[in-house]
């Protein structure tokens, strides 16, 4: 109430005032956050390291992923935050590549350095992986049966098409958990096939969320019943209660989530407390929390696991058959962004009426069609797979350069403009599609 | 109190001029009675004044021949037919609104063509009976300006020609002055009253100027509360006033209180032990008021007056001057012709008056 | 009497040249230009910057216009906002003339009721849309179930418009019903005694009368939702102008200047649409209320009537207060998926939103309050400075106030930051950006549009002769306009508050960027962070509840208020 009073007061004061009084008060008992992760997450480990270090205050910042790297990069001439917190290492990446994260390897000891091939912690030691999360397929129990449908066990099945309209998927420039699935879909199946898969994913899509929570909160409430996921996101909504299930498919990869401290961190001392407390006995074991439901990093926290909750540290629940390359995904980072959104997300009603006709041409013509129908198929899905570059391309610094405007020098030129750039895409994206549309039509007239 | 009234139609009626009969009309805003059993008769083609003070139901009254405010109970006969209940859209009846309510959305044109047009009358007779209308209140230059461009004055005659246009059966005028400057006012009541002998149109007009109503309209109906308190020619309720509103509200009066008293075939009236009044003709006996106006009693400079008083004050009018007499503990006004040169009566002078013959109403309490 | 006479016209010499204006005029100035000006300036400057050499250049705008993407953009973004327009008007239409109209109980609850859907958080009322009328959502179950068919109310663009039109149509019902209670009863009438009645005089009269009034809301209605991002962005749908400037501003590692171009587009365009209504405006002040006048007529209505009227009240009713329902519904609801309603109820949701919602409560009664507050303040000096003194450019300060309507809530967040990110507080060495404050003059200025129309509208409505009498009778300009000018004002001014105030506690798009600690975030913001997780859902919505609750309650006394105040100025100054 006092402080109710005090912001009361200075805020009839405000336009001119130039002391905050609350501000005033902060020292080093603070710590804060900026974080993608929700309440849910945040709440637990906000009260459980408060309760462990008495005085400091958390305060946290929800930001999604991208954003958070916006504000930490916008803010820095005058940072303000002390731990960022988030799943996808590429995040990461980028801040330490930006200088915007400070080594620190945590004095916890005992904890595995590698999950599979992958290393846990930033071999540089700029970030450190917390828990583990892998990537799948939730579906809603009622959805599926109502409407009669397989549950779909690996990303293949999402393509086909009694799929068509049943599944929702994010954007990876909206989610940094998705890029990680999409990049994990690519590394797995390679480039051509892995984007005609996630294509046809796409385009079975009844939308393409703008946030990462949007899927399975879409696949809770039933507004379409099977979503790409992150696994805790399945796990969480199946322990409030929600009738949906989570599978992991083949074709995944097992990638910390992880937290760092911040560049010029105000609190620098609390922030790594913060990093220890993550990775202690007590706070790998929050992790299990109904409304948490993430993998910890320390195999010994799955003792007290609920039953059914995967162990990728023991048998093949999780096959993991992707080992995470993050240097490659760093390569083409933004051009795997820009390439979803142009070819799905911008141009998600086109493609998913491509996807549409080719689904019910090939219902049509079935496996004793004519060979000239057959043809037409072949030919509409190969322009519906076009991608307009290829992963030599899209790994060039020269071509990753036109979607960056941080110029390191003053001579420095980059070749093309974005926007131009997509806009020959789009174009040749577009007349694909309707082109793809029309010769699935053919195909289906001339059977 | 009510009045019986007598039908006339002396005005010389048009021949396709509508009676308005009006029975028993009774009219209420939720609880509070408004109109209390109205009845009224006005002659086809007469211009006919309501007249009162506010609130004393004129407007309202006048509405509900319109067909506006809530539905009373009674009759209003406009010719042989009762319109109570008839939508206003329905009565054939024309009203000039106190506001004009010109709309601002139209031009003057447009604002008068409205009513043709409702009435699905053909373009070319439309565009011929819009001029003339427009010609007859003078303002066929300015059809197409809109109404915010317009004095005051052009207004309310672009209100006239608009409600005129569609000849209706019964022409209703809602203080259609009292928004106009004096020099105006006097210009266009005469303008009025032309325009309605040469329409013919039985025509109503609401006002509480009592000079407004007597110089234009043939009868004149006195309102208050709900209820009419006289009807007839402005100078017959003038002289005659039923009661003493009617007396008080037309033009300034002396109300006496006393008695009347009959003896050896004689009538007095008596206003105190000292003081009382010759009548003429037979009254009962019993309270009465006596109601003079200022210029029925005059000075007794002879002394061979009725009624001993004092002067109090005087006022100068112009042609004549208006004395305050206290007698006893009433105060009565008298009119004196004022002719240049003329000495005025200073106060405190004891001074005996007497009622001019023939002048004085005597009111039954 | 003649020296009472020289006194006063010196006195009013002495005005002319006094520095009280003018100073106010300066400092309004400062704060527009510290706080709108330069902040969208910022947004702009990149936009017209070529990403590669940081010269200044037009590619950026040609790219726009070659794109086919940002093409279809806009058009969706235009035929989105004529739609909602549209479907807006269909909402307020017939509330506004049953309740001008009529004699009928159920007016007080649409004026009531018609306000609330202003006060749904954004997105939420989006989630509880598509949990109703979704592919899936209870309407649609209900429809495959019986009759084997279903219905895309929110299926891509049509989602965007219906929850758009039911969000912003208070806009239109609000401005229509003060333009029809402006209308003379008498201007009704004539057309009746003339002949004309039901639906056609109410097309050619009252409709036309009420016309200033009804654009002026359409307008505000247009501007909103071509500016809108929550919206859009919630439903997934990403092919309109708002939410493609939106992704490829906050895009990870992706700098494009398309997003500012966007942003620059959008501000030209809202202008465009606020000069188009004004202009179409021009000259048509239609008001036309005489003295005892008051308002259409009303007319008693029939047990018949009556009752389709409530028919048609409630129909309405149901439909704008949908997402509220659905809220309602999740928040005391436990599992609600793929299921007309929810599995079961509980109100465990409220216990957790109660225990947590305090400081967000807290934070938005204060950040709302103090902004409506300044908005009042500099709406009734804008107002009085552009209407009542000779200062050269005095309207320019009422237009550059206008023009914060035109600037989206996600532009003047990023021009903030931008601004903002270098100025320190002073003492503490925190930047200028992350202390609340900041949001507070965010919601401050997005808002402040609304109050200055209200105070704007209130200051018409005194006379000038009214100050000129308190000025003769010897109080100088300052005292006039508090003793006399401002009690006058004053249920404008309550209206004004109410209005920035509501609209404020519920705003995001600005203060989603400006948040810099969750203990100084406002309620949007928390409902936003427990709309992120499975479990939060429940507790979101019950905050939700409290929300819409809170600032129910809060806009319904204010309007009490200026009911009252309103009741008394008409009883005392109309006897006829």
């Amino acid at each position: 109430m006092s402080s109710f009073a005090l912001k009361a007061a200075a805020g009839a004061a405000a336009l001119f005032a130039s002391v905050s009084m609350t501000t005033l008060a902060a020292a080093s008992d603070k710590l804060t956050i900026v974080t993608s992760y929700p309440a849910d997450v945040t709440d637990v480990y906000k009260s459980a390291f408060e309760q462990a270090n008495p005085g400091v205050t958390v305060e946290v910042v929800n930001k999604s992923t991208s954003s958070g790297v916006k504000f930490l990069k916008e803010t820095a001439s005058n940072n303000s935050a002390d731990i960022f917190w988030a799943s996808a290492p590429d995040a990461f990446e980028v801040l330490k590549g930006d200088g915007l994260l400070v080594k620190y390897t945590s004095s916890v000891e005992g904890l595995p350095e590698k999950i599979g091939a992958y290393p846990i912690n930033d071999p540089d030691g700029f970030y450190t992986g917390f828990a583990l999360s892998g990537y799948g397929i939730m579906w809603n129990t009622r959805y599926a049966q109502s409407y009669d449908l397989e549950p779909a066990k690996q990303w293949s099945d999402l393509t086909k098409a009694q799929y068509f309209g049943h599944v929702g998927i994010s954007s990876p420039s909206r989610s940094g958990t998705t890029h990680l699935t999409i990049e994990t879909i690519l590394q797995g199946e390679g480039w051509e096939k892995g984007w005609e898969q996630i294509k046809w994913i796409g385009g079975n899509s009844y939308t393409i969320t703008e946030r990462s929570f949007g899927v399975p909160d879409g696949v809770n409430t039933g507004s379409f019943g099977f979503g790409v996921v992150i696994d805790f996101f399945g796990f969480s909504s199946r322990s409030s209660g929600f009738p949906v299930d989570f599978v992991y498919p083949d074709v995944t990869a097992l990638v910390p989530a992880n937290v760092g401290v911040v560049t010029n961190a105000p609190n620098e001392d609390n922030a790594r407390k913060f990093v220890d407390f993550l990775l202690s006995a007590k706070g790998q074991e929050l992790l299990l929390d109904p409304k948490i439901m993430r993998l910890p990093v320390n195999p010994e926290a799955y003792a007290n696991a609920p039953e059914g909750f995967p162990n990728p540290f023991v048998g093949d629940t999780i096959k993991a058959s992707v080992s995470f390359d993050s240097d490659a995904s760093k390569a083409h980072y933004n051009a795997v962004n820009a390439l979803f959104d142009s070819m799905i997300t911008y141009r998600h009603k086109e493609l998913a009426a491509a996807v549409k006709a080719i689904h019910e041409a090939e219902a049509a013509v079935g496996e004793g069609g004519s060979q000239a129908a057959k043809d037409l198929i072949k030919e509409a899905r190969a322009l519906v797979a076009w991608t307009p570059v290829d992963l030599e391309t899209a790994n060039d610094p020269a071509f990753g350069a036109i979607f960056t405007t941080k110029r390191k020098s003053e001579d420095d030129k980059s070749s093309g403009r974005q926007a131009e750039v997509e806009q020959e895409w789009d174009a040749r994206i577009v007349e694909n599609y309707a082109k793809a549309v029309d010769l699935a039509e053919k195909a289906k007239s001339a059977n | 109190m009510l009045q019986a009234i007598e039908t006339t139609g002396q005005l010389a009626a048009s021949s396709g001029a509508t009676p308005i009969r009006i029975r028993n009309l009774t009219l209420s805003f939720g609880t509070t009675k408004v109109l209390k059993g109205i009845d009224l008769d006005i002659g086809a083609g007469e211009f006919f004044a309501f007249l009162g003070p506010s609130g004393s139901g004129k407007s309202t009254l006048l509405r509900a021949i319109a067909g506006f405010g809530p539905r009373p109970s009674g009759e209003i006969l406009l010719g042989e037919r009762n319109v109570i209940g008839l939508q206003p859209w329905k009565r054939d009846v024309g009203m000039v609104f106190q506001s004009y309510a010109l709309w601002p959305h139209m031009t003057v044109r447009q604002n008068v063509a409205y009513g043709l047009e409702e009435r699905r009358r053909p373009a070319e007779e439309i565009r011929r009976r819009v001029r003339e209308a427009l010609e007859l209140v003078g303002l066929d230059a300015y059809a197409d300006r809109y109404p915010s461009q317009l004095s005051g004055g052009q207004q309310q005659r672009v209100a006239l020609a608009r409600t005129v246009v569609i000849e209706p059966k019964v022409l209703l005028l809602d203080e259609p002055l009292s928004n106009l400057d004096a020099n105006l006012r006097v210009q266009m009541r005469q303008d009025l009253l032309a325009l309605q002998r040469r329409l013919g149109i039985t025509t109503i007009f609401v006002t509480h100027d009592q000079e407004e109503a007597n110089t234009i309209c043939d009868r004149i109906a006195v309102l208050s509360d709900g209820v009419v308190q006289q009807v007839g020619e402005p100078d017959h309720v003038y002289d005659q006033p039923a009661n003493s509103f009617v007396a008080r509200f037309l033009g300034t009066a002396n109300i006496l209180d006393g008695r009347v008293i009959a003896r050896d075939g004689a009538c007095r009236f008596v206003l105190d032990e000292r003081s009382s009044i010759p009548l003429q003709g037979s009254h009962g006996e019993g309270e009465a008021s006596f109601v003079l106006r200022p210029r029925g009693l005059e000075f007794a400079d002879d002394g061979a007056g009725e009624i001993a008083g004092t002067i109090s004050g005087s006022e100068f009018l112009g042609d004549t001057i208006r004395y305050f007499v206290e007698i006893g503990d009433r105060s009565v006004l008298v009119d004196e012709v004022h002719r240049r040169g003329g000495d005025r009566r200073s106060a405190g002078t004891n001074v005996m008056l007497r009622v001019v013959p023939g002048q004085g109403v005597v009111l039954a309490r | 009497m003649a020296a009472l006479s020289t006194v006063s016209s010196r006195a009013s010499f002495g005005q002319r040249i006094s520095w009280g204006p003018l100073t106010a005029a300066l400092g309004i100035l400062l704060f527009l230009v510290a706080f709108l000006i330069l902040p969208v300036a910022m947004v702009i400057y990149v936009a017209f910057t070529d990403p590669g050499s940081g010269q200044l250049t037009l590619a950026n705008f040609m790219d726009f216009f070659r794109s086919a993407l940002f093409r279809e953009s806009f058009y969706n973004s235009f035929y989105v906002a004529a739609m909602s327009v549209v479907l807006a008007t269909v909402f307020a239409l017939p509330l506004a003339y049953i309740t001008s109209r009529f004699n009928f109980r159920g007016a007080v609850l649409i004026q009531t009721l018609g306000f609330v859907p202003l006060i749904m958080p954004p997105f939420i009322g989006a989630v509880a849309m598509q949990l109703l009328f979704g592919a899936n959502g209870s309407v649609n179950l209900l429809l495959r179930d019986w009759f084997g068919f279903t219905l895309p109310f929110m299926e891509g663009l049509n989602g965007v418009i219906l929850v758009q039109s039911i969000h912003y149509f208070p806009f239109i019902l609000i401005n229509l019903s003060a333009s029809l209670r402006n209308i003379d009863r008498s201007m009704e009438e004539s057309a009746q005694m003339l002949g004309s009645h039901g639906m056609r005089l109410f097309r050619r009269i009252v409709l036309p009368l009420a016309m200033p009034g009804y654009i002026a809301g359409a307008s505000l209605v247009f501007v909103k939702v071509f500016d809108d991002l929550g919206t859009p962005l919630l439903l997934n749908v990403n092919n309109m102008l708002a939410p493609q400037a939106y992704l490829r501003i906050s895009s990870v590692g992706i700098s494009d200047p398309m997003g500012y171009v966007i942003s620059v587009i959008l501000i030209v365009c809202s202008i465009f649409a606020m000069w188009v209504s004004i202009s179409a405006m021009r000259g048509k002040d239609y008001s036309t209320t005489q003295k005892g006048g008051g308002g259409l007529s009303k007319r008693d209505l029939g047990a018949l009537e009556t009752a389709g009227c409530y028919l048609v009240v409630l129909a309405l009713l149901a439909i704008v207060l949908a997402p509220h329902i659905g809220l309602l519904l999740l928040s005391i609801g436990t599992v609600w998926s793929f299921s007309v309603l929810p599995d079961g109820f509980t109100t465990e949701h409220y216990a957790v939103a109660v225990n947590k919602a305090w400081p967000f409560i807290k934070n938005t009664l204060l950040y709302a309050g103090i902004a409506a507050l300044i908005d009042v303040l500099l709406g009734t000096a804008i107002a009085y400075l552009a209407a009542r003194t000779t200062l050269i450019g005095r309207k320019w300060l009422d237009y550059i106030a206008m023009a914060a309507l035109a600037v989206p809530g996600v532009v003047l967040g990023i021009g903030y930051l931008r601004l903002f990110y270098s100025v320190d507080i002073p003492f503490t060495g925190a930047p200028l950006a992350t202390w609340w404050g900041i949001i507070v003059i965010a919601l401050a200025t997005r808002r402040l549009p609304y109050a200055l129309r209200s105070c704007s509208a209130a200051l018409q409505q005194v006379s000038p002769s009214l100050e000129e009498a308190s000025e003769n009778l010897g109080a100088p300009k300052l005292r006039t306009v508090r003793r006399i000018v401002l009690p006058l004002m004053a249920a404008g001014l309550v209206a004004g508050f109410v209005t920035s105030f509501a609209t404020a506690a519920v705003e995001l798009s600005a203060t989603i960027m400006l948040v810099a600690q969750e203990s100084d975030a406002p309620l949007a913001y928390g409902l936003y962070l427990f709309m992120q997780s499975a479990a939060g859902r429940g507790p979101g919505a019950a905050l939700g509840v409290i929300t819409v609750v809170i600032v129910g309650l809060a806009t319904y006394f204010a309007q009490h208020l200026v009911e009252k105040a309103r009741r008394e100025q008409s009883a005392s100054a109309g006897s006829h």
